[in-house]
């Protein structure tokens, strides 16, 4: 088990083993010292640092998020040495009488103002902002002065007010930087412990090179604090605001209120309707096979008794209403199961039922000759059917 | 491998030429640069491409786009410009005029 060192390639983590984080470190400081007389010294580490990050990203996966040093050597191996192109050969103990003053090249991808490094986005920055962040944002863009962009800002205000709706605009326009890896990204640095603890180191050693012992000691204690607790509140806050997020998610998918779909005091009796008519002519077809054997001049098919004919009719028309019956279902119940309660159903539903009472009567009354024959039909061709069963009992 | 050591500086000095001639038959990433001249006897690595690439930039003969590649960072997309496919032009033909050179010394002339 070998300790672990996070390292940022154009801004993003690696995590590599301790030896070959080393092995990494002297490749990119020999290669920036070949490339110390280069104009273009920058943007080649920073196009190396991008291929390394690249074969880097080949041998790790989701169950394997550690560069080990062998891997590391590999890798090293495939880019092989730095050479610059347009240094001359005797150029070489040159480099190395300055790097031994004591140049360090650190991994400084995208730092601002750089030209050729990833590109830097633009985002509105709260923290620290007059009124909504937008010169802040820019100033980290363009990496001037906040107060600078301010300035502009104001003095374009008296253009008519051209400044103020530029303004506006970009307040509605411009992302913020909300999360740490935007504001990143806003600035083109890093944003890991580890860059922090780095710059705190490099600092320290700077120190140590002007100063005394004690005071850079102090000053370098001090600014590890300061970066640490802005580091850890940003983080503190980040949560919170995933907390609040997902508080809110919950009320918004679990903590309903349940209230009926639309168009449901219609649907309901509409549907309600239809089952009853269902029903009815259910009752009207069992009542013509009673009487005449037959379903309204349809015939049973040969063979099946009477009987069977009834289960048969009322198997096929419970089968009609059941999506109705679902549908009405559906529209008067909650997500849950509960039953909706509300005028639709404790009063409209029970003035449905007497109105439709009162139509059958008066319809029944008016018609009501017709009726009686059938039911009078009704009691001779129970009989039969009651025979054609024990026939067909019998027979077995 | 004897010979191959002996034609080391030949061939460093002809990459230049080889990635000119790359670029100008199609807009690419370093890494088809790479892959192209990977099989041949020509193959190179990125410690010697990059800081190549950056001298002919700042000569003027190629010139490079950010560009989103399918997986990760935007990447540096090579072309050549009008001076490069100038440049390309008169080291064919000084090619072409080495290559007639090699070919005809040392051939004895006449039965």
């Amino acid at each position: 088990m070998n300790k672990v060192i996070t390292i940022n390639l154009n801004g993003v983590a690696y995590q590599l083993e301790e030896d070959g984080y080393e092995a990494l470190r002297a490749y990119l400081d020999s290669a920036a010292r070949r490339l110390e007389v280069n104009p273009d010294k920058d943007e080649i580490i920073a196009d190396i640092e991008q291929a390394i990050a690249d074969k880097f990203r080949a041998v790790l996966g989701v169950n394997k998020t550690v560069v080990v040093t062998k891997e590391v050597e590999g890798v090293i191996g495939e880019m092989g040495p730095v050479e610059d192109a347009s240094a001359p050969a005797a150029g070489s103990p040159a480099a190395d009488r300055a790097a031994a003053a004591g140049a360090q090249a650190g991994p400084r991808a995208a730092a601002p103002g750089e030209p050729g490094a990833s590109p830097r986005r633009l985002f509105k920055i709260r923290d620290g902002a007059m009124v909504g962040g937008v010169c802040n944002g820019l100033a980290a863009y363009f990496g001037i002065d906040v107060t600078i962009v301010r300035i502009l800002f104001a003095l374009l205000a008296f253009t008519y007010g051209a400044g103020l709706l530029l303004y506006v605009l970009m307040m509605i326009i411009l992302p913020s930087a909300t999360t740490s890896a935007e504001k990143a990204a806003a600035f083109g640095g890093p944003s890991t412990a580890q860059e922090f603890i780095r710059r705190a180191r490099e600092g320290y050693y700077e120190g140590m090179r002007t100063f005394g012992d004690r005071r850079a000691h102090r000053e370098w204690k001090r600014k590890v604090k300061v970066e640490m607790r802005a580091w850890r509140r940003n983080f503190q806050r980040e949560m919170h605001q995933n907390a609040h997020q997902w508080q809110q998610n919950w009320h918004t998918y679990w903590a309903q209120h349940p209230h009926p779909a639309f168009g449901s005091w219609l649907a309901v009796p509409v549907l309600t309707l239809l089952c009853v008519l269902i029903s009815l002519f259910t009752f009207a077809c069992l009542i013509s096979l009673l009487a005449t054997g037959a379903v309204f001049g349809i015939g049973l098919p040969a063979g099946i008794p009477l009987w069977a004919g009834f289960v048969i009719l009322i198997i096929a028309f419970q089968m009609l209403k059941w999506p109705l019956k679902a549908m009405r279902h559906a529209y008067s119940h909650g997500p849950y199961g509960h039953a909706y309660g509300g005028p639709f159903v404790h009063l409209w539903s029970p003035v449905f039922w007497i109105v439709m009472l009162v139509l059958f009567l008066w319809y029944s009354k008016h018609h009501g000759a017709e009726v009686h024959e059938a039911m009078n039909q009704l009691r001779p061709q129970w009989h039969h059917a009651v025979d054609s069963f024990k026939q067909w009992w019998d027979r077995q | 491998m004897h010979i191959n050591e002996k034609f080391t500086p030949i061939r460093k000095g002809l990459l230049e030429f080889l990635v000119l001639k790359i670029v100008a038959a199609d807009k690419v990433y370093v890494a088809d640069i790479l892959t192209q001249l990977g099989g041949t006897e020509f193959a190179t690595q990125e410690g010697t491409l990059y800081p190549l690439l950056s001298k002919m930039r700042r000569e003027e003969l190629v010139d490079y786009e950010w560009k989103e590649s399918d997986a990760g960072p935007p990447r540096k997309y090579y072309e050549l410009t009008a001076k490069g496919r100038e440049q390309l032009r008169e080291t064919s033909e000084y090619w072409q005029r080495i290559i007639g050179t090699v070919k005809s010394l040392g051939q004895k002339s006449g039965p």
